[in-house]
């Protein structure tokens, strides 16, 4: 049983961010692993270790993303694939472009994403390779296992949870409500740096300027309009309670 | 290509509030620059639906009817889809941001070799695609962005615009579809629901959600009779949907469900980021929390600084008579 897990490293959204003309200044030392990839990679882990599997991890990012490519590896991965790019103009077409290139000569029995990115929450990646690939796909998992040789998906969906079975090869974008992704162990870390890491260019994947050009671009960053804090009430339980009561039906008219 | 369609998502024999949205601003814009307004619907009933939407202005309403849709899988409704952009080339097809479409747009995207715009907060139509404004870093700040292409995707939040409403009588156009076993490759079998007769919480225009101050059956009990009176879809932060105390499909924020409601009304929630994200666009919020420096009283606009288990009895009680009178 073979998996591939595509993650992304990305600034830590709970880090302090600062707007400057337009222009997202952002603290380069809080870069993570997304945290739906982690989900991803640890669901991969539990299965290939249940069911005697290989997980390999593939990365598209700059140079310095290989931490995050080796925190995989630690928390269990067994190899890796670095697509070395510095360009930050990427979309989602373009990074699953990249991936349906990696993976057109690869074998495979399911690969997983992150259902989005936590740092643009875009969440297109994982079908556009799906479609790219031709995959059967689901999205949005909240729970997996084996059943009958396919994977049996536990999908989030807007009225209640769908039980959907995908059949290998496949594609699975996860939430993070699925586990908790293991923490590295000491031992992990080691074993990592004797982990094979291949680095890799989009040239060598075949890629031409064409192939990378964006159709869709941030053109610049703003604040969001604040909301104001209102009142707060403190004081006895029961006279601010009915009073708040009172002034959502007097004031604000929305009982 | 002279034309904005809207994808049209329905439940039980309504048209989702989240569709609606979609479809008055693409109307607002089709006015603007004198395109066609057209829907789509894809339903085993979706015949049924033009009548309501002859209230949004629609010229022209796309109907891919077929019994396979009663159930929420991926390949046919992207088949169908398909379909119909090929039929009516638009210059942008519109849907609202759903667990739904959140499964297709990638896909669809791809399918059809065109660039999506998710999860927008606010589009227009621009002569070379569509431009917006996207909520991102867990909606802590906006980014400007744009999608060239001579068609564009694009997911809307649901809160970001208002239904307004302008008759028509739509032209009604059924577009064959048949599906083959084998071209369904993943395979649905069964449903886990949350609850049938529970107010649906993305639509709901009264929320009240369950934060980790509500530690027991007591404090779970006080929010069903307070979303009771009230009318209320119930959500929960993230902390209550792990441990197993609500439904997953009742998380709001980041990670689950965004809300819209005229009155949210967050009990016992802190207000951590991935929570306020999926909140912002609701109209009044409400907090009760003990902490007084919990950071949801930096949003809310009426702040209840106290336990729970003793403001709410009160709180109920002073809604229920005010219901009365």
């Amino acid at each position: 049983m073979k998996f591939y897990i595509c993650i992304k490293q990305v600034p830590d959204v709970n880090a302090p961010l600062q707007i400057k003309e337009g222009q997202l200044l952002q603290d380069t030392d809080r870069m993570i692993l997304n945290a739906y990839d982690a989900s991803a990679v640890e669901e991969a882990l539990v299965l290939s270790e249940k069911h005697d599997g290989e997980v390999e991890v593939v990365l598209i990012g700059p140079d310095k993303a290989k931490e995050t490519l080796r925190k995989a590896l630690a928390m269990g991965a067994d190899k890796g694939t670095h697509i070395v790019t510095e360009d930050e103009s990427y979309d989602s077409a373009v990074y699953s472009k990249i991936l349906t290139a990696f993976f057109n000569d690869k074998e495979y029995d399911y690969i997983f994403c992150g259902k989005q990115a936590q740092d643009t929450d875009s969440g297109l990646t994982g079908g556009m390779l799906a479609m790219q690939l031709d995959l059967p796909y689901t999205t949005n998992a909240v729970g997996m296992e084996f059943e009958n040789g396919s994977i049996l998906v536990k999908r989030q969906g807007d009225a209640g949870q769908e039980m959907i079975s995908v059949p290998s090869p496949g594609l699975v974008t996860c939430s993070n409500d699925m586990n908790e992704p293991r923490i590295p162990s000491l031992k992990g870390i080691m074993q990592s740096k004797r982990k094979p890491v291949d680095t890799i260019s989009t040239g060598d994947l075949g890629l031409s300027e064409d192939d990378l050009a964006v159709r869709t671009q941030i053109l610049s960053f703003e604040e969001k309009p604040e909301r104001e804090a209102g009142r707060k009430f403190e004081g006895e339980p029961d006279e601010v309670a009915r009073e708040v009561a009172k002034l959502l039906d007097e004031e604000a008219g929305v009982l | 290509m002279s034309s904005l369609l809207t994808f049209i998502s329905v439940n039980d024999g309504k048209i989702k509030r989240s569709s609606l949205e979609v479809l008055s601003r693409c109307r607002e814009e089709a006015e603007r620059l004198g395109l066609d307004n057209e829907a789509v619907v894809v339903a085993p009933d979706a015949s049924n639906y033009s009548e309501q939407l002859s209230g949004y202005g629609v010229s022209k309403v796309y109907v891919v009817e077929d019994p396979i849709f009663k159930n929420p899988l991926n390949t046919p409704l992207l088949k169908a889809l398909d379909a119909v952009i090929e039929k009516a080339a638009p210059r942008v097809v519109a849907f609202a941001s759903t667990e739904g479409s959140k499964d297709i747009l990638g896909a669809l995207s791809a399918s059809r070799n065109v660039p999506a715009l998710p999860d927008v907060s606010s589009f227009e139509v621009t002569d070379s695609g569509v431009s917006g404004k996207r909520p991102v870093m867990a909606a802590k700040i906006l980014s400007s962005v744009e999608a060239k292409g001579d068609t564009v995707l694009v997911s809307v939040r649901s809160g970001s615009y208002d239904l307004t409403e302008s008759s028509s009588e739509p032209e009604v156009e059924t577009i064959d579809f048949s599906v083959s076993e084998e071209e369904i490759k993943v395979v649905l079998k069964e449903i886990l629901s949350a609850s049938g007769d529970r107010v649906d919480l993305s639509e709901a225009e009264v929320v009240v959600a369950a934060g980790r101050g509500v530690r027991d059956e007591e404090g779970r009990e006080m929010i069903s009779e307070l979303a009771s009176v009230l009318n209320a879809g119930i959500g929960a932060s993230r902390a209550l949907t792990e441990s197993g105390a609500y439904d997953p499909s009742l998380q709001i924020g980041q990670t689950g469900k965004v809300v819209s409601p005229q009155l949210y009304i967050g009990i016992g929630i802190s207000g951590a980021i991935q929570h306020v994200a999926g909140i912002m666009n609701s109209k009044v919020i409400v907090a009760i929390n003990k902490d007084p420096d919990a950071p949801i009283f930096d949003i809310a606009d009426y702040g209840i600084v106290g336990d729970l288990y003793k403001v709410l009895p009160p709180f109920i009680e002073e809604i229920k008579k005010l219901k009365v009178s």
